[in-house]
């Protein structure tokens, strides 16, 4: 590895300034002159209901309300809230995904709690809190479905005519034969195995539970553009979706991206963009905040996907894999939103870990009266890794092969297919991140320690493998445009439209053009405008360190280009013979013919002379280009230098991970204590070694939730029971274990300056590890997540433990 | 709705203004003085995301807290920990340790450190972990926010600073 002086070191995030003082504006922070406020009534009494009666004019009359805004009153228009529909091609999409846009502003279909119904604008939130307290409004309710296995039974209440059965989704035959994933012939292969491990397993509805509640502020101005301030993660695909809905041209839509208070997927597309900007139209001029309290964002905006998980696996005596059978149905909820992304993408996280003989894997979801399913970090990685590792484990159990070892034989390498089948995998460092992470946790002397116990507290350690990727190539459109600025003092600016969900991506962005312009950081910014910014696909697929960071190095790279000729015109010596050095244009060669160069450009060095010209020097005689008019001379070469990169990235360098788990478990309370997690992960290089930890242990307390505490519950009646942080329990500081985490760095021979992605894979497999964990503590396999005490004491006293 | 003419200090300033009884200090603080560097993060004092000190020692979820009630207290917000521009040895542990991702909860951790180490300067791990119990935090996992208190801790111990709201309250 070549010497660095700004990649690989753990800097300071350029926001953290801000951050620290309280002055970092999120969007519930604006204040804007004239500003009102926009309150979205939802209905809270069911979670399925026609509404047949709604009077606003009670309402209207608070004094201090602006406007009432019924279904009626804003477009009518079917939306659907996600973007992957930006991200295919539209014949693509349409012949694949189908009808996809269910969503209205305002319904009179009430398809789950809080769903929104009508909007009130008045000038204080007070006011409109008490205006939505007076709207009258009469439902006819509606039976409800909570689980696909219900909505899918025929004679069901239909969500949507145009998908029979409720059925939202399911990979489409045209480009998946028999609704598959996967290949060979899995029922010959299996017909071979020795031993079959077969489970269903329930991975459940986890709320992001990012900390900064959705909160939007929209103005249409008096140019007639509707401005728009978010968190989202998406601006660009979000302004493209906003100019469909309201059939405005995208010139006439300007986003303004604000800190983001968090995201991990919830705000992955609209969210409550529409309702903020519909209220916006209704009264121009004047900017409509949205503010929405914590249990709104519970209610209205979307989950992980909970559903069914089946899986089979085939082994041979030998442990070989002859061949997987998956099916995971999964409860779309209220609207199709990312209907179309999850179910693929938890196949393919499935058939990219392994060497199976033969794979199949279907996937389908279901309309049902819970809130929308979504996007949330992992994307589908965290519900394949509670069955699959869990699968295999009890496979090797059988077999008596150590499950360790049996990942090593047996995970994709280099070379091997890709989770996109046709796309070979880039860099594998797998067996490094079992081998280090095996040794740093103990993991055979745990093993064996832990192989027969009794009393009352038990341990078990459990080991868990994950791929992913770096952005969503191929199957979406990857795309970033990054325009880098030189100003006369040497200095750069960087305009790019990639959002920081607070991972320190633009921290990282800011370390790549960095090292490539050879600057410092400080004198580097980021330009974060939609309106100046080139196209950004979004911040999702864990991509922007790799195609955002690509696009600033090839951009940093155009600039840097200009200066060589520059200087190559100026000191009369070839591009070829010049390079970039300490902010000077210096000859790479000591023996270079001197004679041509300008007496002022030369300088002594300690091996001798050498040409050199200052970049400042380059950039700053470009802008105050002086001609003297006496000589006709010019100061320098004319035009402010400006770097350009519209980068599709031709790869997604997968990181790949290993974690391993030890948990102790009282037999008879049921508790579990997650003692002690080692997390070694494949991070091609580490571009700011502290975010990448940052990011991993960050994953885990989101991954510990999903397997041991966190489930949104719902009533009978389709309401939600624990929409507060109170009744929802997250793992605190005190629940979390003893952690360490080892960056494995062999540079990604595609990725910019090798580095691979961290966002996604925090909270993956510290869930199958876990839940492996305390199958080996208790014998027993736990297929339903979250694995709860009540949970734990059920299966020991129907089952008994050694 | 009946209101009360309230005295406030605020990060050393004192503000008077007329407050409706059933106001939080959340909405005193966030709407009718701007201080917007106090969050919003739940309004049940489940997620610490608004907590301020009160007399320079105590943490309060100020969303649970009316506005009336805190006549003639002096507040500190995360905004009046910066004395002279110069970050306070907690916003600097909280820097340097990693501590900020979102930086959402990052206000309410601040002032929830200053307050544990108000009332403890040298916290073992466990304490801290126990302090830190009432903030919610989804970004980091809580391991660098505990490395940021003790290294506070550490800073203000060797720096003999006992100045835990950055002056803003003398």
């Amino acid at each position: 590895m070549s010497e660095m002086t700004y990649i690989g070191k753990s800097v300071p995030k350029v926001d953290a300034m801000e951050k620290v003082t309280g002055q970092a504006i999120y969007a519930a922070d604006l204040q804007l002159p004239g500003m009102l406020f926009g309150k979205i009534v939802r209905c809270w009494e069911y979670a399925h209901a026609r509404v047949t009666h709604l009077d606003l004019s009670e309402a209207a009359k608070v004094p201090g309300v602006v406007k009432v805004l019924g279904p009626k009153d804003v477009t009518q228009k079917l939306y659907n809230c996600g973007v992957l529909d930006v991200m295919v091609p539209e014949d693509m999409g349409k012949h694949l995904l189908g009808d996809i846009e269910d969503q209205r502003i305002f319904t009179d279909h009430v398809r789950h709690q809080g769903d929104a119904i009508c909007g009130i604008i008045a000038e204080s939130e007070t006011i409109a809190e008490a205006a939505a307290a007076k709207v009258i409004v009469t439902y006819e309710p509606l039976p409800v479905y909570l689980r696909a296995e219900e909505s899918a039974k025929p004679g069901a209440f239909q969500f949507d005519e145009r998908k029979p059965g409720n059925r939202a989704f399911q990979l489409p035959e045209q480009m998946f034969p028999g609704n598959a994933y996967g290949w060979g012939d899995v029922d010959a292969e299996m017909a071979k195995a020795d031993l079959v491990v077969e489970e269903t397993f329930y991975v459940p509805k986890v709320k992001q539970c990012q900390l900064e509640p959705h909160a939007y502020v929209a103005l249409l101005d008096q140019r007639g553009r509707l401005n728009c301030w978010t968190s989202t993660q998406m601006p660009k695909p979000v302004q493209n979706k906003l100019s469909r809905l309201f059939e405005m041209p995208v010139s006439k839509l300007n986003l303004v991206s604000t800190t983001i208070g968090g995201g991990f997927g919830a705000r992955l597309g609209m969210v409550f963009e529409p309702e903020t900007c519909a209220m916006a139209l209704a009264v121009p001029g004047r900017p409509v905040k949205v503010q929405s309290s914590r249990e709104e964002d519970w209610v209205a905006s979307e989950s992980r996907h909970p559903g069914k998980y089946w899986m089979k696996m085939g082994f041979l005596k030998d442990g070989t894999p002859v061949a997987a059978d998956a099916h995971f149905t999964s409860d779309a909820g209220a609207y199709f939103s990312h209907s179309s992304g999850v179910p693929f993408t938890t196949g393919s996280w499935l058939t990219g870990m392994y060497k199976y003989g033969a794979i199949r894997y279907k996937g389908d979801c279901y309309y049902t009266n819970q809130s929308p399913s979504g996007a949330f970090r992992g994307y589908g990685n965290p519900q394949t890794n509670f069955a699959m590792e869990q699968i295999v484990d009890r496979g090797c159990e059988k077999l008596g092969i150590d499950p360790v070892e049996w990942r090593k034989r047996w995970h994709k390498q280099a070379g091997d297919d890709g989770w996109c089948i046709g796309v070979p995998y880039s860099s594998c460092s797998l067996d490094e991140c079992l081998d280090k992470g095996a040794a740093a946790f103990g993991w055979k002397e745990k093993r064996a320690l832990y192989a027969n116990q009794t009393g009352t507290k038990r341990r078990g350690v459990g080991v868990s493998v994950m791929n992913h990727t770096s952005g969503a190539m191929p199957m979406l459109l990857e795309h970033t445009t990054c325009t880098v600025k030189m100003n006369e003092d040497g200095s750069a600016v960087i305009t790019i439209a990639c959002s920081d969900l607070g991972t320190g991506s633009h921290t990282v962005l800011t370390q790549i053009a960095a090292e490539t312009l050879g600057i410092p950081m400080e004198e580097i910014h980021l330009h974060i405008n939609m309106d100046a910014a080139g196209f950004d696909i979004g911040s999702h697929a864990s991509r922007t360190a790799y195609v955002g960071g690509g696009a600033v190095m090839k951009a940093c790279q155009d600039v840097n280009l200009q200066i060589i000729e520059r200087a190559s015109n100026h000191l009369g010596l070839p591009a070829e013979e010049l390079e970039i050095k300490d902010r000077h244009v210096v000859t790479k060669m000591r023996d270079f013919n001197k004679t041509k160069v300008p007496a002022d450009h030369l300088r002594n060095t300690h091996w001798g002379i050498e040409a050199s010209m200052s970049v400042k020097e380059i950039c700053s005689t470009g802008i105050y280009h002086f001609v003297n008019p006496m000589t006709g001379e010019a100061n320098g070469a004319p035009g402010q230098i400006q770097g350009y990169a519209s980068h599709f990235p031709s790869h997604n360098s997968p990181p790949f991970g290993a974690c391993f788990s030890e948990v102790e478990i009282d037999i008879e309370t049921g508790q579990v204590r997650v003692v002690e997690m080692v997390i070694a992960h494949d991070i091609g290089r580490a571009i700011n070694p502290s975010n990448v930890c940052g990011q991993l242990v960050g994953g885990a307390q989101q991954a510990l939730g999903m397997t041991l505490t966190e489930e949104m519950h719902y009533s009978e009646k389709g309401l939600n029971l624990n929409n507060s942080f109170f009744d929802y329990k997250l793992f605190g500081p005190l629940d979390m274990p003893k952690l360490t985490t080892i960056l494995v760095e062999n540079p990604d021979p595609i990725a910019p300056y090798g580095l691979k992605s961290v966002g996604e894979a925090g909270p993956v497999n510290p869930v199958g590890a876990t839940a492996n964990a305390i199958s080996h503590a208790l014998g027993i396999m736990f297929t339903e997540a979250p694995i709860t005490p009540e949970k734990i004491l059920k299966a020991i006293n129907e089952q008994g433990i050694a | 709705m009946k209101t009360r003419l309230i005295t406030l200090c605020v990060n050393g300033k004192d503000y008077r203004f007329e407050v409706p009884h059933n106001r939080t200090l959340l909405q005193a603080l966030r709407d009718d003085l701007k201080l917007t560097d106090v969050k919003y993060g739940c309004g049940s004092g489940e997620c610490g995301g608004c907590t301020v000190l009160v007399n320079g020692k105590d943490s309060i979820n100020s969303c649970l807290t009316l506005a009336a009630e805190m006549e003639g207290k002096h507040i500190t917000t995360v905004g009046g920990m910066t004395k002279n521009g110069q970050l306070h040895p907690i916003q600097q542990a909280f820097i340097d340790a990693g501590a900020i991702q979102c930086g959402y909860c990052t206000p309410g951790m601040v002032m929830k450190t200053a307050s544990i180490l108000a009332h403890n300067p040298s916290p073992s791990e466990d304490e801290i972990r126990r302090g830190l119990e009432g903030n919610i935090c989804r970004c980091t996992g809580y391991e660098s926010i505990v490395r940021a208190v003790q290294k506070a801790s550490q800073m203000m111990i060797d720096s003999e600073c006992n100045c835990i709201t950055g002056g803003s309250c003398q």
